[in-house]
């Protein structure tokens, strides 16, 4: 039985691994640490087993996140290493800086949503339906495209003002 | 119009593909007869496109997919000629790191003459296999750096030994430590010699064995902080640590010829960190296949004359290896341990007689 269990586990890996470093990138903006953090995820549900191991990894991940989250606040220490890694980790050419700046731009937009909307939105990106992001939030799951639809109009919003406050800022 | 205008809501399941079949015939056919919801509709589509792309800027950069490494608990039935190649790099580093060691040392005219630890390539060793304590550079207030240290001469150490042992000699050093070994275990081998060695010089077999050992976890890659669970899982059970101290944190590592290696962090007092090593051996490690494997084939694949070189290295090796004479108490335990499969050592800016003290008190963590 344990195998079979393995089997599964596994086929999930393949399909939503991506997803979960996806979903986790967009919350410790550090693609290594999404990777680690997404593996000990899944080497969490080897020992858990859980029954819905996709929604499951998910609560978990976000759980990681949350946690990684309060701990760079209290260290400040995160910050400073993002810093430090995107002045010197990268050839500096024009259109890895633009595509810096961009990223940094829509990290801008997405930490003016609710955390909630936030959520929603980044559990559908990452692949999650409805009902799963229901289950995921608690949400009802009638309540889901509204909320959907309320983050995605934020984050437009919000992005298109920084795109002005960006344009004004260079005058 | 029968029916009320479409909420946003309503419009973005429909374009996402979340309304049952009759939900979505409702909103099709609200639109069909709605200009209003039409143009909504299109808005609302040109909307979710502009977030899709929004969101595609802030995705991390498209890796391959790692394979799946569900940590297993039960050694892998692998085939042996898909275990050659990765475990032959294994020997080759592992052992270069040995012979290295070796090499150094006659380099520098014996251990006893190296001035400072500056340049020792295995402090660690050292400081547990004397029982005086040595304050060396290890030894300095702040033990992170002390350690951080350690591990880059050792990298460095490693790095200059590896050229040192170019192929041909690596494969010497490979044949030195299978005989080594051999007579370490005091199994029978084809070497004609090894009663002799074994006889005349029975004690630094362990000691070479172990300052090997020791060279090697101390080049061991700490990787990131895990939680207990999954300390677990990489090692097959518990990890040990000093109970009643504070976990400061558990942190993954990475060593070749072991399948989990997991650092305990713990905090001995405001100043004093200690490290406990976890390793679980690889069920294929250097020692199982290198003495089994390659001493058995040794009569078969190998020359009079290479048996003969073989003999000399395998002298030489014990002859100039360093012998500290006094072996710390805990090395019968930790052979126990590495018999086992786990491999258990407490590192910290301490004399070797207390970090074997604190080795003697390891328990499994509480979960």
């Amino acid at each position: 039985m344990s195998d079979v269990s393995a089997d599964s586990l596994a086929e999930i890996y393949r399909t939503t691994y991506r997803a979960l470093v996806r979903f986790l990138y967009r919350k410790v903006w550090d693609a290594e640490r999404a990777e680690d953090l997404a593996q000990e995820a899944f080497a969490r549900a080897v020992v858990h087993k859980p029954e819905n191991a996709r929604g499951w990894l998910f609560i978990v991940a976000a759980n990681m996140a949350r946690d990684e989250a309060r701990r760079a606040a209290r260290e400040r220490r995160h910050l400073t290493l993002l810093t430090a890694e995107s002045q010197d980790g990268t050839p500096t050419s024009d259109d890895v800086f633009q595509e810096e700046q961009e990223r940094v731009q829509v990290r801008t937009a997405l930490e003016q949503l609710t955390p909630r909307d936030r959520e929603v939105l980044l559990l559908w990106d990452s692949g999650l339906s409805y009902s799963e992001i229901a289950a995921h939030t608690g949400l009802a799951p009638g309540a889901v495209g509204t909320t959907l639809a309320r983050a995605r109009r934020r984050l437009v919003e919000a992005h298109e003002a920084g795109e002005k406050g960006e344009h004004a800022a260079r005058g | 119009m029968n029916m009320p205008h479409v909420d946003d809501g309503t419009l973005h399941a429909y374009l996402d593909g979340e309304l049952s079949p009759p939900e979505a015939q409702a909103v099709e056919a609200h639109v069909a007869q709605c200009p209003a919801c039409r143009t909504r509709l299109d808005e609302e589509r040109a909307l979710i496109a502009r977030a899709e792309e929004l969101l595609a800027q802030a995705a991390p950069p498209d890796r391959e997919l790692p394979p799946f490494r569900p940590p297993d608990v039960k050694p892998p039935a692998r085939l042996w000629w898909q275990v050659r190649t990765p475990l032959a790099w294994a020997a080759t580093i592992a052992l270069a790191l040995g012979i290295g060691t070796y090499v150094g040392e006659r380099e520098r005219g014996g251990p006893q003459l190296a001035p400072t630890g500056r340049e020792r390539p295995t402090i660690m060793a050292d400081q547990l296999a004397r029982p005086a304590p040595a304050p060396g550079p290890a030894t300095a207030s702040a033990p992170d750096s002390a350690f951080a240290e350690q591990r880059q001469r050792l990298a460095e150490r490693r790095l200059r030994v590896s050229k040192q042992a170019a192929s041909p000699a690596v494969v010497g050093a490979m044949e030195e430590k299978s005989a080594a070994d051999s007579i370490a275990r005091g199994e029978a081998t084809p070497v004609t010699a090894d009663g002799y060695l074994a006889a005349k010089a029975p004690a630094p077999s362990p000691a070479h064995r172990e300052l090997m050992q020791l060279s090697t976890y101390g080049g061991a890659v700490k990787g990131p902080p895990i939680g207990v669970d999954s300390a677990r899982l990489l090692l097959g059970s518990d990890p040990l640590a000093v109970p009643d101290l504070p976990v400061r944190g558990i942190y993954r590592a990475r060593m070749i010829g072991y399948t989990g290696m997991v650092i305990v962090e713990q905090a001995l007092d405001s100043s004093t960190v200690i490290e406990v090593i976890n390793g679980r051996r690889s069920p294929l490690a250097l020692d199982a296949v290198v003495v089994t494997g390659a001493a058995a084939a040794l009569p078969d694949s190998q020359s009079p004359g290479a048996r003969a070189l073989l003999n000399t290295r395998a002298a030489d090796s014990l002859a100039a290896a360093p012998r500290p004479a006094p072996t710390p108490p805990a090395d019968q335990d930790k052979a126990k341990r590495a018999a086992s499969g786990l491999f258990v050592d407490v590192l910290g800016p301490l004399p070797p007689d207390s970090l074997a003290a604190l080795k003697r008190l390891l328990r499994p963590l509480p979960p």
